[in-house]
């Protein structure tokens, strides 16, 4: 069985936001759309001992989302492989699933007309991958620096579960019950959280 | 948080929802238990219950992305909303049918021979108009209270507030409209009279238990609620929502109506005024609740969107107006 996940390793995140910008370019987002924030809290530390932390962000693609039951017309849904993505053909726009999110990664656009939005949400480049079985998710392929790594946890040979099961990882908001499928490999002087 | 998901059409849809539900819900227990035969009294009541309902769906339905699929929402088993449009579909339907069999109070005559068809099912439709109610009253708060991304919404204290704030504006709507329409005889006017008297009393139950559960769901929050809910709760307290939430809401729309209620019973201010404040409280209510949307942010979120230009933005405004759409 496939159960995709990511890998961000912090340690190599530069905070270069190439993974924001092919993900608008592949997805041909609205401006006031963004899938995967690259945030950081800012410089830490006292000179000269300080450092910068970068998190970059996404839809977690939970095992365990809060998004989808809550939809009422089946339009927000997860494949077996794990992904988690929107019909828009089934979606009306009720922003339920919005605000059902945890990690805030869901929206609709207010730049098109307003009773043509419909949520949208990073796929893991599903079209993408319907395309060539093979292809990563495009932020995964644009990481100059390999900070995003995309792979199947079910495949103990994939770079991805060798990652987790040989580093500690950090998952955001687990509190909560989502099972968030982004695991982070922290930086030095903290994690995502 | 970037912003605020749900706007004010959801907060007049939750208001509205409540008080149409609560309404019917009412109106069942008297017509069918405390008072049987009052039927007739309700029917402006009732009235007032399916405008509710019907003007909240339009808000409900104005809020979506894509309003003309909106018939979507009945596709699914799970989701609660799903839920919430079945049973105002099905409080509005009973609720209809019950009103409509009543019709012939405005001396149409039209209406006589469907009073006379319809009136063998009339305890059925407000039965079941009733226990709708009583389900959109409750599911207001529950749909809320089940999106655990909002830790202020996250609580069991919200549907019990919102139930107990939607049956009071109810009361107070049903105090407003009691026997409206109707040309009422002797025994009609003392019936009106006592249900006058149980609503009355009712209501100042009511909002004794609503100003009891909002002050300890606030004011836990803000002594012992996480960081993101304790933010929203000192917000309310002492932070810019305090005059709306301590003026507004709990000295005008609850402290309010409960001294007019209690030290001026039989005045205009305990018959007319006080049952508007409390609608204008509940209607407060929604509002304060449904802006309190606080989501815990990934550390460094907020920095990052404090950073990007906002929607009116002369940037924005340029490139929405121009070619690029997109």
């Amino acid at each position: 069985m496939t159960r995709y996940v990511m890998v961000v390793d912090q340690s190599r995140c530069i905070g270069c936001q190439s993974c924001t910008v092919a993900c608008r370019t592949w997805n041909d987002l609205p401006l006031d759309i963004i899938y995967n924030p690259v945030v950081s809290e800012g410089t830490k530390g006292t000179f000269p001992d300080v450092y910068r932390t970068w998190t970059p962000t996404q839809c977690m693609h939970c095992a365990n989302p809060e998004c989808v039951p809550c939809c009422p017309t089946g339009a927000s849904q997860q494949d077996d492989d794990g992904t988690v993505w929107v019909d828009y053909e089934k979606c009306m726009g009720c922003k339920v699933c919005v605000n059902a999110c945890p990690y805030g990664m869901r929206d609709v656009s207010h730049m098109v007309p307003r009773f043509d939005q419909y949520v949208r949400k990073c796929t893991f480049c599903r079209s993408r991958r319907a395309q060539d079985p093979a292809a990563e998710p495009y932020c995964v392929a644009t990481c100059h620096q390999r900070a995003r790594i995309f792979g199947d946890i079910d495949d103990p040979e994939s770079e991805v579960s060798k990652l987790i099961n040989t580093n500690y990882t950090e998952r955001i908001f687990t509190e909560l019950g989502t099972d968030p499928q982004i695991y982070y490999i922290p930086e030095m002087g903290g994690g995502a959280r | 948080m970037k912003h605020h998901y749900w706007e004010a059409p959801i907060v007049i849809y939750l208001f509205l929802g409540g008080l149409g539900g609560g309404i019917f819900f009412l109106s069942a227990l008297f017509d069918l238990i405390i008072t049987p035969g009052a039927g007739p009294l309700f029917f402006a009541p009732v009235f007032f219950a399916l405008a509710a309902l019907a003007l909240g769906c339009f808000f409900l339905v104005f809020e979506l992305g894509q309003p003309p699929v909106f018939w979507r929402v009945f596709t699914t088993k799970t989701a609660i909303i799903k839920w919430g449009a079945v049973l105002l579909s099905v409080a509005m339907i009973f609720g209809f049918v019950w009103w409509a069999s009543y019709l012939y109070v405005l001396g149409w005559e039209w209406t006589f021979g469907l009073a006379a068809a319809l009136e063998g099912i009339r305890p059925i439709m407000l039965g079941i108009a009733g226990i709708a109610g009583f389900g959109i009253m409750v599911y207001t708060g529950v749909m809320l209270s089940t999106l655990k991304a909002h830790a202020f919404w996250a609580t069991p204290a919200l549907p019990v507030l919102f139930t107990v704030s939607a049956l009071s504006t109810a009361c107070a709507a049903i105090a407003l409209s009691l026997g409206g329409a109707v040309d009422v005889n002797v025994i009609g006017a003392v019936v009106a009279e006592l249900i006058h008297e149980i609503v009355h009393v009712v209501d100042i139950v009511l909002v004794v238990a609503e100003i009891t559960v909002l002050l300890i769901m606030v004011l836990s929050f803000y002594g012992a609620g996480n960081v993101t809910a304790q933010a929203v709760a000192k917000r309310w307290v002492r932070g810019k929502t305090a005059p709306l939430f301590w003026g507004g809401m709990i000295f005008g729309g609850l402290v309010l109506p409960l001294l007019l209620y209690i030290l001026a019973a039989g005045s205009a201010g305990s018959e007319i005024l006080a049952p508007i404040l409390v609608l204008c409280g509940g209607l407060l209510l929604r509002y304060l609740c449904v802006y309190s949307d606080e989501r815990a942010p990934i550390p460094g979120e907020e920095r990052f969107y404090e950073r990007l230009p906002k929607k009116d933005a002369a940037f924005l405004t340029a490139w929405t107006k121009g070619k690029n759409l997109y």
